[in-house]
């Protein structure tokens, strides 16, 4: 926007978002402080920024209290699975809708997007019944078929569509003259070319998988087999009060590996974001 | 299990019996899971059933006995949406909160005969008093297991510290009463530490409170269940007592406070004497056991009980009908009595609980343990519990605030629960 | 199969044998074999569900004694006189405006502020947008332990004098609370968004402004605003949407308390379901959180012909 910012306001700008940054990341460093400290020293005043007496046994219990690193397992390959999986299956439905014309694809299509308007919620119980007939509660696959075929991934393929739309079809049209098909078009041209797309949709399917918290608790009663939001609300002692600084230990296991690894691939995450092409 | 004064030739008749119809049932023979469960995570606790089910194994080879805790808070939802999930356990724990639903949905297995019909077990001990929440038309559904009485655990240190009067002082003085404990609690507060914990309740579970407010002769609801009677005089003045010490004598932890007294951190809190196995072993603190204070009304006692059911959906709920009767039987309540008092007549008194009760002494056994559970009143229940507890949670939370119109929020209370409760 | 001529334009000539498989048959049996796995999810996962729910409304459903009766519009009925619902609606009502306005309003900011460029600007861009991508649950609870009354924030308030309340327990700053930690969770997303759309702008329209001496706020105004309202449109329905959804912060931070000031539709509807057991009840609750879903988003759908600038 301007060339020239003067010093004044440079000065002023960054102590703005300094200010503005604290709850963003302040939550984050006492989970990781507090996870350290004996659950006396958490609640004390004045509030302690830094742990006096770190006390490493709390991430030690994280695994012996509960299945946790079998937990973790769950959410990870649930995950891995469910990205994968809306990655084909959006990416391809995406493609139809924008490029190839068939008879009722208008139509169809928003038949589709009816699927953004129904929260979880609306549909869980006949989803329950419905798995709880084919006797898979208390199993991985609602976790799985629901997010890859149902509501959420209605996202994905709005997505995609909305990028293959924008994409500029000279490229597949040669090669339609020549004759290939249209899964080849699709697999050689349009695909490797909707990467920024691909990447976005990825990262939304896989924190929308990683964070699932109303399915599991709903469909799940063993504890090895949780995921680990439903893990996270478990640790409490034998009567059901909770130990929060092993609690907390557990949600830095939980939340830091995927801050790392956004820390350092942030600018495709920010980037594949912006090109989803909800610009307009 | 068979009593001691059977003929050891029919011991041995009835032993061949059992083997050969384990043979019976085919070379490979079908192993039998069952699954029971539970609310308590404690390893103590574990320890005892696992032994208990080796020992069922012993007689029963192909019978395996697992036990599943669910957490707690949580435990009548969980267990309830495994039924509804079709993943029912065999066996579960019931809150006595929760028996009425349970008892007359048709949901478990009538267990009258197998018990009477278990050698040695004598089902006749058992009170109708202690059964009545249990059974429907003269039979039983789930076995009471454990009648535990809520008594008051104190450590002596803080409270010496704080320079009051300790529980064991005020009763030798005949003055242990509601407002002088609600004193002792205000004193160690004041120190920084918390007063009196109502453990459990924690501004949720409000039928814990029922330990309180018993005091005044308060209850949510009349005896038949067809009223309420949250508006009611007893109940105001006892909410409005509760109330004061919370927000005024601050000897009460308030809404969001978290103070465990067997960490060390409170003067004193009520809860049943199961949790005597949270007492740190190394007695790092002086504790004491104590009655409830006489409130208004004077002594009173109060228990909440756990029952054991077999649920019709599992699929060998004759085997499980079995190992309830054995997991219950005299030899094994005396060994759960330890945790879980029995509501056998024979099991009551301090010296059978001293035997495997190493933690409290006889004097507190009788004191507590068994005129608690002779004299008291069952907590609160009713059917569609969880609807009317949430409903009166959330009106009470109109209590929990610095300024209440307590007679105003109990009248919004019976405005919302009469009618269900009139059903 | 018979081949296609090579000019697929021209289509097949005249006294050639019609084939079957055109090359525009071919494409649309491609077409439907891309969106088949997308379209038999949607049916079998959307549509039948969202059927079997209004079914179930239709019924009354004891899980415990294991009945399913048919009892016709007696949900509904019950559902006109609940005295709980005006209520719950109203806190649905309340968190899903303070939550878009706050949202919107922070993220139009904050992606305002990032678009200058300074240096270590993409530092603040990726802390800003880290709650994003930590664990929904783990935010929750590190909040819920910070809102404590004897907690960090209240730990801090107290070193500069001031007496915090009590933010969970306490009917108004309840609702303020779940809202506040849901915004901060999300607005990075939104904020990222907004950033990409301001830079789509044409800088020539700010210079040209500009040298009109047109002021900064005028700028905003008359050419920023314009210029990103489609994506103003698209985020507010999605933000809408999701707020209608949110259950976990909820679930965790106040359990629809304190009273049922937070007792939003979504946890009413699990309540009702997944506590008490009524399932027939439930699913009466999930048509009208449906139905409303929808009714705001169409709504939203129709504004854009009014405030979504079209660059014709």
């Amino acid at each position: 926007m301007n060339s020239e910012i003067p010093a004044r306001t440079k000065v002023a700008l960054y102590g703005l978002l300094c200010v503005l940054l604290i709850p963003f990341v302040f939550p984050t460093w006492w989970m990781v402080t507090s996870s350290l400290k004996p659950i006396s020293d958490i609640f004390v005043f004045p509030p302690q920024f830094l742990p006096t007496h770190p006390d490493w046994s709390t991430y030690k219990q994280v695994f012996t209290i509960q299945p946790f690193a079998q937990q973790y397992w769950n959410s990870a390959w649930i995950a891995a699975v469910v990205t994968a999986a809306t990655l084909a299956v959006s990416s391809m439905a995406g493609y139809a809708f924008a490029r190839i014309r068939f008879p009722g694809a208008d139509a169809l299509f928003i038949v589709v997007l009816i699927g953004l308007l129904i929260p979880s919620e609306v549909t869980i119980v006949p989803l329950f019944r419905m798995f709880l007939k084919l006797g898979w509660v208390n199993t991985h696959w609602p976790l799985v078929l629901i997010p890859v075929f149902g509501a959420p991934s209605v996202f994905a393929t709005f997505i995609m569509r909305q990028f293959f739309i924008a994409l500029p079809q000279e490229l597949e049209e040669a090669a339609r003259v020549d004759g290939l098909g249209r899964f080849k078009i699709f697999r050689t041209i349009a695909l490797p070319l909707a990467r920024p797309a691909l990447a976005s949709v990825a990262i939304f399917t896989f924190l929308h998988s990683w964070n699932l918290y109303l399915e599991p608790i709903v469909f799940l009663s063993t504890p090895s087999k949780f995921t680990l939001p439903q893990a996270l609300t478990q640790y409490t002692d034998a009567y059901g009060g909770p130990m929060w600084n092993i609690q907390l230990a557990a949600a830095t296991l939980t939340a830091l590996p995927v801050l790392i690894v956004f820390v350092l691939a942030q600018k495709q995450f920010v980037e594949g974001l912006a090109h989803t092409g909800l610009k307009g | 299990m068979f009593h001691r004064k059977t003929p050891a030739a029919l011991r041995a008749i009835a032993g061949g019996l059992v083997l050969s119809l384990a043979l019976a049932a085919g070379a490979s023979a079908e192993q039998i899971k069952l699954r029971m469960t539970i609310w308590s995570a404690n390893e103590a606790h574990l320890k005892l059933f696992n032994g208990i089910a080796e020992g069922f194994k012993k007689e029963n080879p192909d019978v395996t006995v697992s036990f599943e805790p669910l957490p707690f808070e949580t435990y009548t939802t969980a267990l309830t949406t495994q039924i509804a999930g079709g993943n029912a356990p065999d066996m579960a724990w019931i809150f006595e909160t929760a028996a009425y639903d349970f008892v007359n949905s048709g949901a478990l297995v009538p267990l009258t005969k197998t018990l009477a019909a278990a050698p040695g077990y004598n089902l006749g001990e058992i009170s109708p008093a202690a059964t009545e929440r249990w059974s429907r038309d003269g039979v039983l559904y789930a076995y009471p297991f454990s009648t535990s009485p809520f008594a008051v655990f104190v450590n002596n240190d803080l409270i010496r510290k704080a320079g009051a009067k300790t529980p064991a002082e005020l009763i030798a003085a005949g003055q242990w009463t509601w407002p002088n404990a609600i004193a002792t609690a205000q004193a160690v507060a004041q120190g920084g530490k918390g007063g009196l914990v109502v453990r459990d309740f924690n501004y949720q579970a409000w039928q814990y409170l029922s330990s309180v407010w018993n005091g005044w002769g308060a209850a949510p609801w009349s005896a038949d269940g067809k009223r309420c009677t949250f508006a009611d005089k007893p109940m105001v003045d006892a909410l409005t007592f509760i109330h004061d010490a919370i927000f005024v004598k601050k000897a009460i932890p308030g809404p969001g406070q978290n103070v465990d007294f067997f960490a060390g951190d409170a003067a004193m809190t009520i809860t049943q004497i199961s949790r005597a196995s949270l007492l740190p072993k190394d007695k790092r603190f002086d504790w004491d056991l104590v009655p409830l204070p006489k409130g208004s009304v004077g002594d009173y006692a109060i228990v909440g009980q756990a029952g054991i059911g077999v649920l019709q959906s599992g699929k060998n709920s004759a085997t499980a009908a079995a190992f309830v009767a054995y997991m219950t039987n005299p030899e094994n309540s005396a060994r759960l009595a330890q945790f879980f008092p029995s509501a056998r007549k024979s099991l009551l008194n301090a010296e059978v609980l001293a035997k495997t009760n190493a933690l409290l002494s006889p004097a507190q056994l009788d004191k507590v343990v068994v005129s608690g559970i002779a004299t008291g009143k069952v907590m609160p229940a009713h059917t569609g519990f969880a609807r009317l507890q949430q409903m009166a949670r959330s009106g009470l939370d109109a209590v929990w605030q610095p300024q209440a119109d307590i007679p105003a929020a109990t009248r919004a209370i019976c405005g919302q629960i009469g009618p269900l409760l009139a059903q | 199969m018979t081949r296609t001529p090579d000019d697929p334009a021209r289509g097949p000539p005249p006294d050639a044998p019609r084939a079957f498989w055109t090359m525009a048959r071919r494409d649309s049996l491609a077409g439907f074999l891309f969106a088949a796995p997308q379209l038999a999810g949607t049916l079998v996962f959307v549509l039948v569900p969202l059927g079997l729910v209004f079914w179930y409304s239709l019924h009354e459903w004891n899980v415990l004694a294991n009945t399913f009766n048919y009892t016709g519009s007696l949900n509904y009925e019950q559902l006109l006189g609940d005295p709980s619902l005006p209520g719950v609606l109203l806190a649905s009502a309340l968190f899903s405006a303070g939550l878009v306005v706050l949202n919107m309003s922070l993220a139009l900011l904050l992606a305002v502020l990032l678009n200058q460029k300074l240096a270590g600007i993409a530092v603040f861009r990726t802390l800003f947008f880290s709650p994003v991508v930590v664990s929904l649950v783990a935010w929750t609870i590190v909040w819920g332990f910070l809102l404590q009354h004897n907690g960090g924030i209240n730990g801090v308030l107290r070193l500069l004098g001031i007496e915090g309340p009590n933010w969970l327990r306490t009917p108004g700053t309840a609702m303020l609370s779940v809202i506040v930690v849901q915004v901060f969770k999300n607005v990075g997303l939104n904020m990222v968004l907004f950033l990409a759309a301001l830079q789509g702008v044409p800088r020539e329209l700010y210079e040209a402004a500009r040298i009109d001496g047109a002021p900064r706020f005028k700028q905003f105004r008359r050419i920023t605003l314009p210029l990103i309202s489609p994506t103003i449109l698209l985020t507010s329905i999605i933000t809408v949407v999701g707020s209608l959804q949110v259950f976990a912060q909820i679930a965790v931070l106040t359990q629809g308390g304190p009273g049922v000031s937070t007792t939003v539709l979504v946890y009413y509807l699990y309540q009702q379901t997944f506590q008490f057991h009524r399932f027939g009840y439930g699913s009466t609750l999930a048509i009208v959180l449906f139905a409303i879903v929808a009714l705001l988003t169409l709504a939203q759908w129709q504004m854009r012909r009014r405030f979504v600038f079209h660059e014709q």
